[in-house]
């Protein structure tokens, strides 16, 4: 479910739509942490959408965890 | 007067978030006497590997309402306040404007909007502020956070952008309420559709477990979408987290 990029960062491959994927990736994942509460966008609250690692970009993310 | 206030660029990866510290101001303005906050939103900046920022690029704003003679308190306050709780590591911006005396509202608004889809530049900011006569000013570190104080203060203005900080406390009847109680909240002027159109006050809306407005046409409106085959007559439900990521 990862790309990596040209900074040798790994990018979610499913974009910034995927919800259940998201939602799938932090529920595996021991570094999720949730971000506050503006700042959340998915109605899973344990989504990878909803982590404070991840960076928004402009067609998904990069997870910094 | 009425002025808004926008910061931008105060947190880190461990850090509370830059809403918390514009809450925090709000409150302060408020147990100061200097006059009456509402509510704070959240407007999303360009998102771009040129941009540096902590994860999502956003800045926070809300209005006031106060004397005129506390403005400059009020700005005193916010300053000291960003440079003592912003996070180690962040560039914080805030941007402080009257709204009444703003000299050209339209070129706020628009750099607001330019901010949404390209890089600008510090220099930017701080010339179009100078020009319409608003206060601008960083914080710590490179002070990049003034373009999204700016650029938050011009998208609040423009009444068309962004989420309302926090979620409603509403009392329901098994989950669903009224329109016109909905609106009964001091922070709720309107319930819509996703189209746009208008619910009446006897209307009635399943509210989901967190429910949250958006900044439409200068009102908090929280946007609803239609339940079909619903029992008892209850055609529409709050929109869900993900339906609000647009805004």
């Amino acid at each position: 479910m990862w790309r990596i990029n040209d900074r040798r960062e790994r990018t979610f491959a499913g974009g910034n739509e995927d919800w259940p994927g998201a939602a799938r990736m932090a529920a595996r994942c021991a570094a999720f942490h949730p971000d506050v509460e503006e700042e959340q966008v998915a109605d899973e609250d344990r989504s990878c959408y909803n982590c404070r690692y991840r960076r928004w970009t402009a067609a998904s993310f990069v997870c910094g965890a | 007067m009425r002025i808004l206030i926008c910061i931008d660029d105060t947190d880190n990866l461990e850090s509370r978030g830059t809403g918390d510290l514009a809450s925090e101001i709000a409150r302060e303005l408020e147990l100061n006497g200097w006059g009456k906050s509402r509510y704070i939103t959240r407007h999303q900046l360009l998102v771009h590997p040129d941009i540096p920022y902590t994860s999502h690029n956003s800045a926070m704003c809300f209005a006031a309402d106060i004397e005129v003679s506390c403005l400059d308190r009020i700005i005193a306050y916010a300053s000291a306040f960003l440079a003592r709780e912003s996070a180690a590591g962040s560039d914080p911006g805030l941007c402080v404007a009257d709204v009444d005396r703003l000299a050209s509202p339209d070129q706020l608004i628009a750099f607001g909007r330019k901010a949404k889809q390209s890089v600008v530049t510090m220099a930017e900011a701080y010339t179009l502020a100078e020009d319409l006569g608003v206060h601008l000013s960083e914080h710590g570190g490179t002070g990049q956070g003034v373009i999204g104080a700016l650029a938050g203060a011009g998208l609040r203005l423009s009444g068309n952008d962004g989420r309302l900080k926090g979620h409603l406390a509403i009392e329901t009847a098994n989950g669903t309420v009224a329109v016109g109680d909905i609106c009964a909240h001091p922070d709720v002027d309107e319930v819509r559709t996703l189209s746009g159109s208008l619910l009446a006050g006897a209307e009635t809306v399943r509210l989901g477990d967190r429910v949250k407005t958006v900044l439409l046409n200068g009102k908090s409106v929280l946007l609803v979408v239609p339940v079909e085959g619903a029992p008892g007559g209850i055609g529409w439900r709050s929109c869900s987290k993900q339906q609000l990521k647009k805004y």
